[in-house]
């Protein structure tokens, strides 16, 4: 069951074509606080693209966002960017020291210095990456990447977390490794919608199993919109 | 040979010696310079990372436009702006031929066209991911472009003394709209220009040596930034 019965985001009515042909086309869909859901799809299905939006990273043709039971129409970047963080399947460290870019989100909220510290530690001890703090986060190798980028994410307590194919392209260690630190941001309650094709909709940490096809998001199960052509989804009770 | 030897150790003499009309040319060709590519870079960068991630319609037609300019004769310029400054021009009542702060807007368009392509070039290398990460963390508009120039600073900073490199070596549009005078307009190259013509090669050289220098300095700069970038990845 979802944990809060109020949906953190609600999107309604949303569009995306490209050119003439219609990628998303979703009436309603809820997303709530602490809840995992998995999104699954055909390659080329618009998994990426519905997360991008959602993100506020991607343009969209018509469409409402409902935050925090308020409703916004918002373009490119819009106001969820304190809510809701975005992981690229190659998430993008800067230039520059893994510290820094665990502080880099506290410094864009003007945390304290002293503050600001003392949470990039704990994120470090959160990773399990302390022995990484000073070296320069070009040179990780992808699963480390991927961790730190989960940390820098973590740090920021966002109520809502995109992640994208996040174990794409790794050895076993590194999945396993990137695995357990997704597993610990769901037991945390944080909510996250994950786009994997190697996580199975069985497995017991997933709330909900969203299915995209031909641009809606059916069932999993039935593969049929859920509420007829509304597409409403009932979150699935966690299975397991 | 050996007048070219000779005019050298004159020329070095001159330098060591602390000749007050040489270093007066040398000032005003390092004062106007800097103020130029200091105000160029701003809005060259800033039209460089827009016409990156922008998409709209004549994009393409001011990308050319900028390339174009690229290769326009300093000499022209400088007769356009000639014609706007002189006297009975548009601009005629700003009194500001044959001022530095004439040199200053001439070199400043010089360096705008290199200095917009060239930071074009470099933001459409970055990996867009650079920005929208910074974006999905929170950052605002100025600090996620903040955040994209310090990913691409080696190409920013090629754009920079490249485009620094076009100013303080042109004569064309200093001569035209500075009118080459001593201890006021006077730059390097149009004193070079200058001298050689009556026959003083020692100062021209001795202006040369330090546009030498200040090439080989630059370009040192550039590629102790860009090993210290290497070693750090």
């Amino acid at each position: 069951m979802n944990k809060n019965p109020r949906p953190l985001l609600g999107i309604r009515k949303l569009r995306k074509q490209f050119g003439s042909e219609m990628l998303l086309d979703i009436d309603h869909l809820d997303l709530f606080a602490g809840q995992a859901a998995l999104l699954k799809g055909r390659n080329g299905a618009g998994k990426t693209t519905l997360m991008r939006i959602i993100a506020g990273l991607e343009k969209y043709n018509q469409g409402t966002f409902i935050l925090d039971g308020e409703g916004v129409q918002h373009g490119r970047h819009g106001p969820q960017s304190n809510h809701v963080i975005y992981l690229h399947q190659c998430p993008f460290l800067f230039d520059t020291s893994v510290l820094d870019n665990l502080a880099y989100g506290l410094k864009c909220r003007k945390m304290d210095r002293k503050q600001r510290d003392r949470k990039v530690a704990e994120a470090l001890r959160w990773s399990g990456l302390e022995h990484l703090a000073e070296r320069n986060a070009k040179t990780l190798s992808g699963g480390e990447k991927q961790r730190i980028a989960l940390a820098r994410a973590w740090v920021l307590q966002p109520s809502l977390l995109l992640l994208d194919e996040p174990t794409a392209n790794m050895d076993a260690e590194s999945r396993e490794q990137t695995s357990f630190l997704i597993r610990r941001l769901i037991n945390e309650g944080m909510g996250i919608v994950i786009c994997s094709h190697e996580i199975k909709g069985d497995n017991s940490l997933i709330d909900r199993v969203l299915h995209l096809e031909q641009g809606a998001i059916l069932d999993s199960h039935n593969l049929k919109p859920i509420d007829g052509l509304m597409g409403k989804i009932t979150p699935l009770a966690k299975e397991g | 040979m050996t007048d070219l030897a000779q005019t050298t150790a004159e020329a070095m003499s001159l330098l060591m010696s602390g000749d007050e009309r040489l270093w007066s040319i040398i000032q005003v060709s390092f004062s106007t310079t800097v103020k130029a590519i200091l105000l160029a870079i701003p809005p060259a960068f800033l039209i460089g990372f827009l016409l990156s991630i922008c998409r709209f319609p004549g994009r393409w037609m001011l990308i050319s436009m900028f390339n174009t300019l690229l290769s326009v004769p300093t000499v022209v310029v400088g007769l356009l702006l000639y014609l706007l400054l002189s006297r009975s021009g548009p601009l005629g009542d700003l009194h500001l031929l044959f001022s530095q702060t004439a040199m200053v807007i001439g070199q400043m368009l010089l360096a705008f066209p290199l200095l917009v392509a060239m930071s074009l070039s470099a933001f459409r290398a970055a990996d867009r991911n650079a920005w929208e990460t910074a974006r999905t963390l929170g950052a605002g508009p100025f600090r996620a472009l903040t955040t994209l120039m310090y990913e691409v600073r080696f190409g920013l900073a090629a754009a920079g003394i490249a485009s620094y490199g076009r100013i303080i070596s042109e004569v064309g549009c200093s001569m035209m709209i500075g009118g080459n005078i001593m201890n006021h307009t006077r730059n390097i190259p149009t004193a070079i220009a200058l001298e050689t013509s009556k026959g003083e090669f020692a100062q021209g050289i001795a202006l040369g040596m330090v546009l030498l220098v200040l090439a080989l300095g630059l370009n040192f700069f550039v590629s102790l930034m860009q090993r210290r970038g290497e070693i750090t990845t």
